[in-house]
């Protein structure tokens, strides 16, 4: 194996990536799956409501406001600046408390007070910010709020929701089309096409192909789940580990691409094969979006071990420590899968010599 | 019956091919030898493809592959490019073994397939470049092959702009990029049209005069006559005979001359063979008549031979 070779190969898959439309709709795909999923359930991580606020007279709401762990609140210097900085949708909401406002509202006077909302701010944020706001004024006049609110937790407690279930859908969609499909669908256009065998009559092998096409794949596929990430706010603060796991997951599908590329015949056969055996590699994301089903059938299906960690890191908070077997098992996969490349490669090229 | 094999000076060694003959080759010893196949034999599954093929090509010689479709001569060249595996047999190429030092030979091969297996999204010197890069050449500089093979003027162009000429050219440059020291090509000027063709043949030639060895497999009796230090006639998986385009069409067929001759009205025409007793004083006679039209000396040509031998025509 050349290694000088594969970065060759590597090199050309890359300068023809602007002119491949599946490089294209691998790279659109995290973007345009975001783009869906949030305008039909929101961001699927949303941030705390933003607001901001003029401050002319030392209020005591403004630092009640900073004491809020649901709300971040930023002091800003003057009205104009804060309208401004709503409109650009720096701010969900602004308030302008006037000099003298807190005194106002415990003398019962009624103050006027200035509320800017963005008009891109979500209806939900919105109506969050406006409680706030009325729950801080009560605060300052001294009310005691007129009933107590008892809190009972109903459903399950662990109960996650649809939108944020989605997350391994978007992941897998983003990783799939670079890792599995981009080198399948390359290897069997090289075959259908000969160019193969004009490759391989260099002192080219056909791993420093492998290599070459593998290594361009997982990038852009580590690439596109670290961006599918970025876009939903889901790195949990831990982006080293996050990274981490896609590339392990990358190298899975990516692998499975190649003996699905040396396997299929032709591309028409490479798509069945996709559509038939893509459940398989979906499987644990249709479990994730029920999880009233049995939990333990995902476990058969090489992607959870890669898509479950994500996930638990995502969502559920969990450390590198607590997803380890998880990935150690993805990353014993991998290793696995490599001699069976191995071998449907070399079968692979002597059906590509036998083949007119 | 002695075949001469090929070889710079046509007597050596005795080799047994594909009919069990024995066959006079070349004085070369192997290690001077550029291609030397020595009864080989591959089968795909039941069929026999090769069956016993032996043959040598020295530095600087043209030898033409001549056969139907499906007679071998692929099979053999996937063999000699490290593609294919021969069940029994050996192949050396430029004294070392095919497929043991299979990288190491492939660096100084150039081949040229019948498929237009080009990158077609690519330019024709993005082609070339990526070749260089996997050939270990640095700085190779595309323009001076594509000026050779006609395509100075598309260098930026993608292949799949290209005619079929044009990228049959292309494949012939491809072939050439790393100045190799055998040049297997297969069909290298189908879809060429004549002026191209004719371009094309003189590379051939002047990578032959540079030293090249090189096995040309073609279904054009013309060229291959026209081109070929030797001739290989395969059928069904044998080589039934190699020799000099010249030695075949002298010991087969019949030499003779034919004379068209104006008698009063009516055109007449006689044929002499050259062999027959008496021919010369026929000929002198012939020259001599009033109303002499034209005169054409005629051979067999490799196309008769190839019927003689294999039974069969090369289509």
């Amino acid at each position: 194996m050349s290694l000088r070779r594969s970065w060759y190969v590597f090199g050309r898959e890359l300068k023809l990536s602007p002119r491949s439309p599946l490089v294209f709709f691998a790279i659109a795909m995290p973007f345009l799956i975001t783009f869906l999923i949030s305008s039909v359930f929101g961001s699927l991580f949303d941030v705390n409501p933003k607001l901001g606020i003029v401050d002319e007279g030392d209020s005591a709401m403004t630092v009640a406001a900073q004491q809020l762990d649901g709300v971040d609140t930023t002091v800003v210097a003057d009205a104009i600046t804060l309208r401004t900085r709503v409109e650009s949708h720096d701010f969900d909401a602004g308030l302008v408390l006037p000099a003298g406002f807190d005194a106002a509202v415990r003398a019962g006077e009624n103050p006027d007070l200035q509320f800017y909302v963005s008009g891109e701010s979500l209806a939900s944020t919105r109506a969050i910010i406006a409680v706030t706001t009325i729950d801080l004024v009560r605060g300052v006049a001294g009310d005691e709020p007129p009933v107590d609110v008892v809190v009972t937790p109903v459903g399950a407690e662990d109960y996650v929701p649809i939108s944020d279930r989605l997350l391994p859908t978007m992941v897998i969609y983003a990783v799939m089309i670079a890792a599995l499909f981009l080198p399948a669908a390359s290897l069997v256009d090289e075959r259908e096409k000969r160019t193969l065998d004009a490759v391989l009559v260099t002192p080219t092998t056909i791993t420093d192909v492998l290599v070459g096409k593998g290594t361009f794949a997982v990038i852009l596929a580590t690439v596109m789940g670290v961006v599918t990430l970025a876009l939903n706010n889901a790195f949990a603060g831990q982006p080293g580990t996050m990274t981490l796991i896609l590339f392990i997951g990358s190298m899975m599908l990516m692998l499975m691409g190649l003996i699905l590329g040396l396997w299929a015949k032709d591309i028409t056969t490479l798509y069945t094969a996709i559509k038939a055996g893509g459940i398989v590699i979906f499987l644990p994301v249709l479990f994730t979006l029920f999880p009233g089903l049995p939990q333990w059938i995902p476990k058969f299906v090489p992607t959870y071990y890669f898509l479950q960690p994500i996930y638990d890191i995502a969502i559920r908070g969990d450390t590198f420590a607590d997803v380890l077997p998880e990935v150690a098992i993805a990353l014993v996969i991998c290793i696995a899968l490599v001699p069976l490349v191995a071998w449907v490669a070399k079968r692979a090229e002597h059906e590509l010599a036998i083949t007119v | 019956m002695e075949i001469p094999r090929v070889g710079p000076n046509g007597s050596g060694m005795s080799v047994t091919i594909a009919d069990n003959r024995d066959v006079t080759t070349s004085s070369d010893s192997p290690a001077t030898l550029a291609i030397d196949v020595d009864d080989v034999r591959f089968a795909y599954g039941d069929t026999l493809a090769v069956d016993d093929v032996s043959f040598t090509v020295a530095p600087g010689q043209i030898l033409g592959f001549l056969g139907p479709n499906g007679a071998g001569k692929s099979t053999t060249i996937k063999m000699l490019t490290g593609q294919l595996r021969p069940d029994t047999g050996k192949i050396s190429i430029l004294g070392m073994d095919m497929p043991g030092q299979r990288e190491q030979i492939q660096g100084r091969l150039g081949v040229c397939f019948e498929e237009k297996n080009l990158y077609l999204s690519m330019t024709g010197s993005e082609n070339l470049v990526f070749f260089a890069k996997l050939f270990g050449i640095q700085g190779f500089k595309p323009e001076p092959l594509m000026e050779r093979v006609g395509l100075s003027t598309r260098l930026d162009d993608r292949v799949s702009e290209y005619s079929k000429g044009m990228r049959q050219r292309l494949m012939v440059a491809r072939a050439l990029l790393n100045t190799p020291d055998v040049l297997l090509l297969d069909e290298p000027t189908a879809a060429l049209d004549p002026v191209s063709a004719i371009g094309v043949r003189d590379i051939i030639r002047e990578e032959a005069a540079r030293g090249a060895a090189v096995l040309l497999t073609t279904h054009d009796m013309h060229e291959a006559d026209d081109l070929s230090d030797h001739v290989a006639f395969i059928n069904q998986g044998k080589i039934l005979t190699i020799d000099t385009p010249e030695n075949l069409k002298l010991t087969h067929g019949t030499r003779s001359v034919r004379i068209r001759a104006r008698h009063g009205a009516d055109i007449e025409e006689e044929v002499i063979p050259l062999d027959e007793e008496g021919a010369e004083d026929r000929i002198r006679d012939a020259v001599s008549t009033e109303g002499l039209l034209t005169i054409h000396t005629e051979e067999a040509t490799l196309e008769d031979i190839f019927v003689e031998y294999a039974g069969r025509g090369l289509t």
